[in-house]
């Protein structure tokens, strides 16, 4: 720490940069900016900094940089893991002035926005465009964009959509020393270490996150939400796991337990039953005719399993009214007790049932009270440990029940964290989860980016001399966990074998649908390991974005043979860096995988796939061209997903789509479509079952260029071979669609977008607001590729580590 | 202030424990939209009054107790809150930290000649002569500025002059004017109707047990200010079957006296009203309050025999067998006032009493919680930030599309029609009775009249 007259000149800096609005340093800004909703606290901060634009965000972070002083960026303090709790003496860089937000792009389903912009407003924004931001934390309205990328934030419909870090095209950060940088994802395609699944969930220990590109979802045409009484709380978590096992796949399922119940009633008065052990909220989305059969199955299911009483909520008030009741449960728990610990953990989905049943036992054991919300779906629970704080002895119980539930999730396989972060609060629990290799790895990252330690100390990464947990052994053969959803396989294994024995089961991992084959040139026949190093492109990224967002865990070695293991067999999981994603798609330069665990989804009904040549010029062209994208975004919302390639340099529109029988009825398709596909009728013989659906593969189909081109770049792409491009003609344009990704490249020169220019992403990647200096991404991504890789044993050409291909 | 340290603290500490800091509070606290301070939210202020209660000794920083003299008093944490925390319990904060700074309640005005209007502006009197002097001034302004003389003199070396007349609340004085006005918004060459006030049908007939007895509470700066819109009101009322009476000895509702620190003359104003409205506490009979400051001050403090009875206008209006409406082809935005929506819970009755004009069409803003900055008196004391606010509410009205506003409380009403001179000059403001009367007058069909002729 320093003298006072060092703090005096920072002092004095950071108002030369904010002015004295923009300053605080008062006594009542240093109490209320020590604290967030965790209750947590660990000093108070010398200043808060209130900057209103990304210059001068920067600047701060320069200064404090040059002063040697912490920072501790904010964004509202919603978070329940202390993340934004500052150490004595930091500075508060608060984001709540850094609130614009940009239009949005309507047929590229992304608005771009500052971190201070609260994730409620980013979806009124879109409303207007039929479109909203998936993630929905019960903190929604108050919680900040910059705050969920930090913690990379769920939410009761990420079980669909999934999380925060599946909705980020890009992201304009700085880093520790105020350097301004890009990192966008120009296509799920691109390969190399991925930094921005790395900066999402960093809780603020790498960089400042200045202003994120969003992936907007479209709104379902239809929406179906069950509310289900079950007077045994086991009969609920036991039917969450045979309704995601039957093949349905609901946006969330959320379930809220007696107390819970009883204290969200106190308080709201919704004349819920309160003599029961659960309630459940259950909701469906997409055409109408998916979202009537589903919500009946579903209806039948839940009955069968114990519900005393099923019903649907009559409209979307009724709706709204239903989740008011779930969101507000957090807050209305401040009736029940003084005081209470939240947690956040997340199980594999078969060890649901067994973990309350365990956490039941818990509370009688320890003598405490604890009501759950919890994001059934997804096996992530929020068990609250009620006490009263003016005790020491109930304060002691409270916190040792909280361990005891934290370590049975742990022993069942799960993460001490699924949404909340590790913050302070969880950081001498991550120890007992994760192990020293990878410990290690995430320092050294750490250091990489923040050399002097300088950003949010003391959060997230416990301290190398913690007592780890031992490295799992490395699977040797492949493990079905049929009920949790999840398949475990060496690297070896080919994807080919996974998936069909999954098929048997209707389920599959959503990607490579055309085929198993993993891209040409990249041999092997497609193995789990080829999955890891490379994603699947093309129109293969049904319905997500791409096999990154269904990797779940990973075994891999370094360079130089030291093994380690990151992440864990649950669909939610914010416990330390994401290396996982971050190294999916690395192309095998940063590290060797040796095994996979990935997320199982059902499986289509149907699958196929059309290339067909047309007249970009014609008349209603663009009227067809919108019809098809709209058609596309309503099959896309519902269990399946559906992309479109239109390339304009072969005069070809190509279109797949997987989903239920009934999407290819071609009477429910737009008329509209005649404009660009005058034979429609046509085409509909090329439909067949999805089991079959290999059959359709021809490689042909695919422009080459796009499974072959190292890594895309809008502004030198396509048509070409391995590593050569050739810059196209001067009338490319395309769209690429898989939900709820879509890219477009405009035939003309793109000017620089602006806040609020361009209606068109110009140049197919995240586009600054400033120049960032972007030799500084490339040398973090060096320093990455020494960290994994120290003696280079992985080669991997320039590109892979900053360069894009063709500096 | 006399205050017992030991029972308050204790009442107020076991409140306190109510809130988780879940922070669900923010984006409906307008101090907190507006500065992006989080000492200017609720949940900062009940970290402020934790820490005064734990604190040893008996200090208090200043800083505290600037940050409970900005809360506007809108209520909407309160509303917003999961846990059931009261917005009594920031009032206890100030008064705590007040007690130990030794401070004297009372704000600073934050305009010239401040300090007086604090001090007169629950006097009736003043304001009728106040409403006139402002009217001739705003006439005045408007002659050399041009219709936009709000926008061109804001930043201006009086800037904050122009805004005290801005932020004047008016409505217009003659029946025709208001024809007028919103004739030319629904693209009406003439008049539909007459302006006289003998003309207007009457309700079918009333139901017996739908016909109160209304006891008409005037208010300081409805009656000071906007008495034409008052008269109105008691007409269309009386077109609906009440028997509206005016009882002699009213005065303020003494929330201004209270807001700027004058506790005695809250008091004794509570009793003058008390008095007046004492032969009226019979049979059926509502106390009528058009102003939603008005009403909730009265309904917390008066006497519980005279607080049953008090109805805000909109509600009475709502509960109402109205006469016909006639068509009104506008969209409208109503925004809230805080002490209607938060304070007494009034939502939906302004609503559905708009949905009753034929062809009308409501729209909502993105943010009908958070309050307009005006805050009575608090506009006075803290002029900067209250101008930010009127800007942000009128931009969100303004989104809408709306092609007119309507709110039912004099505060707001001048408030935003200041907002809604520097954000989009053509978007006008008025009481919502006003819209309501204008229907009602449309519905007669005594439709012959000629704009020119009439009126002045």
């Amino acid at each position: 720490m320093m003298d006072m007259a060092g703090q005096e000149n920072l002092l004095v800096r950071l108002r030369g940069i904010l002015g004295t609005d923009g300053l605080l340093v008062d006594e009542a800004a240093r109490q209320v900016y020590a604290r967030d909703a965790s209750h947590l606290t660990l000093g108070r901060p010398l200043a808060v900094a209130l900057p209103a634009t990304e210059a001068e965000a920067a600047a701060v972070l320069a200064a404090c940089s040059e002063a040697g002083i912490p920072v501790v960026c904010r964004g509202t303090g919603t978070g329940l893991s202390g993340g934004a709790v500052p150490p004595e003496g930091a500075v508060v860089l608060a984001t709540s002035r850094l609130d614009r937000i940009g239009p949005v792009v309507a047929r590229a389903n992304r608005v771009r926005c500052e971190p201070g912009v609260l994730n409620s407003r980013v979806t009124l924004h879109a409303s207007a465009h039929g479109l909203h931001f998936a993630p929905d934390p019960s903190s929604q309205s108050t919680a900040t964009i910059g705050g969920n990328i930090a913690e990379n934030a769920g939410g009761p419909h990420c079980l669909r959509h999934g999380v925060t870090l599946q909705h980020l095209h890009g992201l304009q950060w700085c880093d520790a020393r105020g350097r301004r940088l890009a990192t966008g994802r120009h296509l799920p395609a691109e390969r190399g270490f991925d930094l921005t699944s790395l900066l999402c969930g960093s809780e603020g220990t790498l960089g400042l996150v200045t202003a994120a590109e969003l992936a907007l979802v479209p709104d379902p045409a239809e929406v179906a939400t069950l509310l289900a009484f079950f007077p045994v709380l086991d009969d609920a978590t036991a039917a969450v796991v045979e309704l995601l096992g039957a093949g349905l796949l609901p946006v969330a399922v959320e379930i809220v337990d007696q107390a819970m119940l009883l204290a969200v009633e106190e308080a709201f008065a919704f004349g819920f039953p309160t003599d029961v052990e659960a309630a459940m909220i259950c909701e469906f989305a997409g055409s109408p005719e998916d979202v009537a059969e589903d919500g009946a199955r579903a209806e039948a299911l839940l009955t069968a399993g114990g519900a005393r009483r099923v019903h649907l909520a009559a409209d979307a008030d009724e709706r709204l009214e239903l989740w008011k009741c779930r969101k507000k449960a957090f807050g209305a728990v401040g009736r029940l007790a003084p005081s209470y610990v939240t947690m956040d953990v997340v199980v594999p989905l078969a060890e649901l049932p067994p973990l309350v049943r365990r956490i039941q036992a818990i509370k009688a054991m320890h003598g405490v009270e604890i009501a759950t919300a919890f994001h059934a779906g997804d096996g992530n629970l929020h068990p609250g440990v009620h006490y009263d704080n003016r005790s020491e002895e109930d304060t002691r119980r409270a916190h040792a029940a909280a361990d005891a539930i934290i370590r049975t999730a742990l022993a069942r396989g799960g993460s001490c964290t699924g949404e909340h972060g590790v913050g302070l609060e969880k950081i001498h629990v991550l120890p007992w989860q994760i192990d020293r290799e990878t410990a290690r790895l995430q320092q050294e990252i750490k250091m990489l980016f923040d050399p002097d330690n300088l950003l949010n100390p003391g959060k997230l990464l416990p301290p190398l001399e913690s007592e780890f947990a031992g490295l799992p052994p490395v699977p040797r053969g492949v493990d079905f966990a049929w009920e949790s959803l999840t398949v475990t396989a060496p690297a070896g294994t080919r994807l080919a074998r996974i998936q069909t024995r999954a098929r048997e089961r209707g389920l599959w991992i959503p990607v490579g649908v055309f085929g198993d084959a993993p891209p040409g040139g990249m041999g092997g026949g497609g193995t789990v390991a080829d999955l890891v190093n490379h994603l699947l492109p093309g129109p293969a990224l049904l319905p997500g974005g791409s096999g990154r967002d269904f990797l779940l865990e990973l075994w891999a070695a370094t360079g130089d043979g030291r093994p380690f293991h990151c992440g864990a067999p649950v669909f939610k999981n914010v416990a330390g860096y994401d290396l996982t994603r971050a190294l999916c798609g690395s192309a095998g330069r940063f590290v060797r995988p040796l095994a996979a665990t990935f997320q199982l989804r059902p499986a289509p009904e149907t699958a196929a796939m059309f290339r067909f040549e047309t007249d970009f010029e014609a008349p209603g062209f663009e009227a067809g061209l919108a019809g098809l994208l709209s058609f596309l975004d309503r099959v896309a919302s519902g269990t399946a997903g559906s992309s479109c390639i239109l390339d304009q340099v072969t005069g070809t529109i190509t279109v797949a789509i997987a989903g239920r029988d009934r999407d290819w009825d071609l009477g429910r398709w737009p008329g509209c479509l005649a404009g660009i596909w005058p034979d429609l009728e046509l085409r509909q013989k090329r439909q067949v079952p999805f089991s079959r659906s290999s059959d359709l593969l021809t490689g042909d189909l695919l422009p080459a260029w796009v499974l072959n081109s190292p890594r895309w770049s809008f502004q030198a792409p396509l048509p070409g071979r391995g590593d050569e491009t050739v810059a196209p003609a001067g009338k490319t344009r395309l769209i690429w669609q898989g939900k709820p990704r879509l890219w477009w490249v405009p035939d003309h020169e793109s000017p620089a977008a602006g806040w609020h220019s361009e209606p068109f992403l110009a140049t197919g990647e995240f586009s600054p607001l400033s120049e960032p200096d972007s030799a500084v991404p490339r040398d973090f991504l060096r320093g990455l590729k020494r960290i994994f890789d120290p003696r280079n044993e992985l080669g991997g050409p320039d590109w892979l580590i900053g360069g894009r291909h063709g500096d | 202030m006399a205050i017992d340290p030991v029972p308050l603290n204790r009442e107020v500490e076991d409140l306190l424990r109510r809130c988780v800091e879940c922070g669900l509070c923010l984006p409906h606290c307008a101090t907190w939209l507006g500065t992006g301070n989080e000492v200017n939210s609720p949940r900062g202020r009940l970290v402020l009054l934790r820490d005064l209660l734990n604190r040893p000794g008996n200090e208090a920083p200043q800083a505290y107790l600037e940050a409970f003299d900005l809360c506007i008093g809108c209520r909407a944490c309160e509303t917003a809150c999961p846990s059931g925390v009261p917005f009594s319990l920031l009032e206890r904060g100030q008064e705590l930290a007040m007690a130990r700074l030794e401070r004297k309640p009372g704000r600073q005005a934050g305009v010239p000649g401040g300090e007086f209007l604090l001090r007169h502006l629950d006097s009736k009197s003043f304001l009728k002569t106040a409403g006139k002097a402002g009217g001739v001034a705003r006439r005045v302004l408007a002659a050399l500025a041009g219709n936009e003389w709000r926008k061109k003199l804001d930043s201006g070396p009086a800037g904050s002059l122009v805004r005290l007349l801005g932020t004047m609340p008016t409505a217009p004085g003659t029946d025709s004017e208001l024809q007028l006005l919103l004739d030319r918004k629904c693209g009406r060459e003439r008049h539909v109707c007459g302006n006289s006030a003998a003309v207007g049908a009457k309700a079918a007939k009333p139901p017996g047990d739908l016909e109160p007895r209304v006891a008409f509470f005037t208010g300081c700066a409805n009656g000071g200010l906007l008495s034409a819109t008052s008269r109105r009101l008691v007409e269309l009322l009386t077109a609906a079957g009440c028997e509206v009476v005016l009882p002699t000895g009213q005065d303020c509702c003494g929330a201004l006296a209270s807001h700027t620190g004058r506790p005695g003359r809250a008091a004794a104003l509570r009793r003058e009203n008390q008095a007046a409205f004492a032969p009226y506490l019979t049979g059926r009979t509502r106390i009528l309050v058009e102003a939603a400051g008005g009403g909730l001050e009265m309904k917390e403090t008066s006497e519980e025999g005279l607080a049953a009875r008090i109805s805000d206008a909109v509600v009475l209006l709502a509960e109402l067998d109205l006469p016909p409406l006639g068509e009104v082809p506008l969209r409208v935005a109503y925004h809230d006032p805080c002490h209607a929506r938060h304070g007494q819970g009034i939502v939906a009755e302004p609503r559905q009493l708009l949905r009753r004009i034929p062809g009308l069409e409501l729209v909502e803003p993105t943010e009908p919680e958070v309050c307009c900055g005006s805050g009575g008196a608090w506009g006075l004391t803290h002029p900067e930030l209250s101008a930010r606010l009127a800007r942000r509410k009128a931009a969100d009205l303004a989104a809408t599309g709306a092609d007119l506003v309507v709110t039912s409380n004099p505060g707001c009403l001048g408030q935003i029609a200041d907002g809604l001179a520097l954000e989009d000059p053509g978007l006008p403001i008025l009481p919502l009775t006003d819209l309501l009367w204008y229907a009602w007058r449309c519905a007669n069909g005594c439709a012959q009249e000629n704009v020119a002729g009439s009126g002045r």
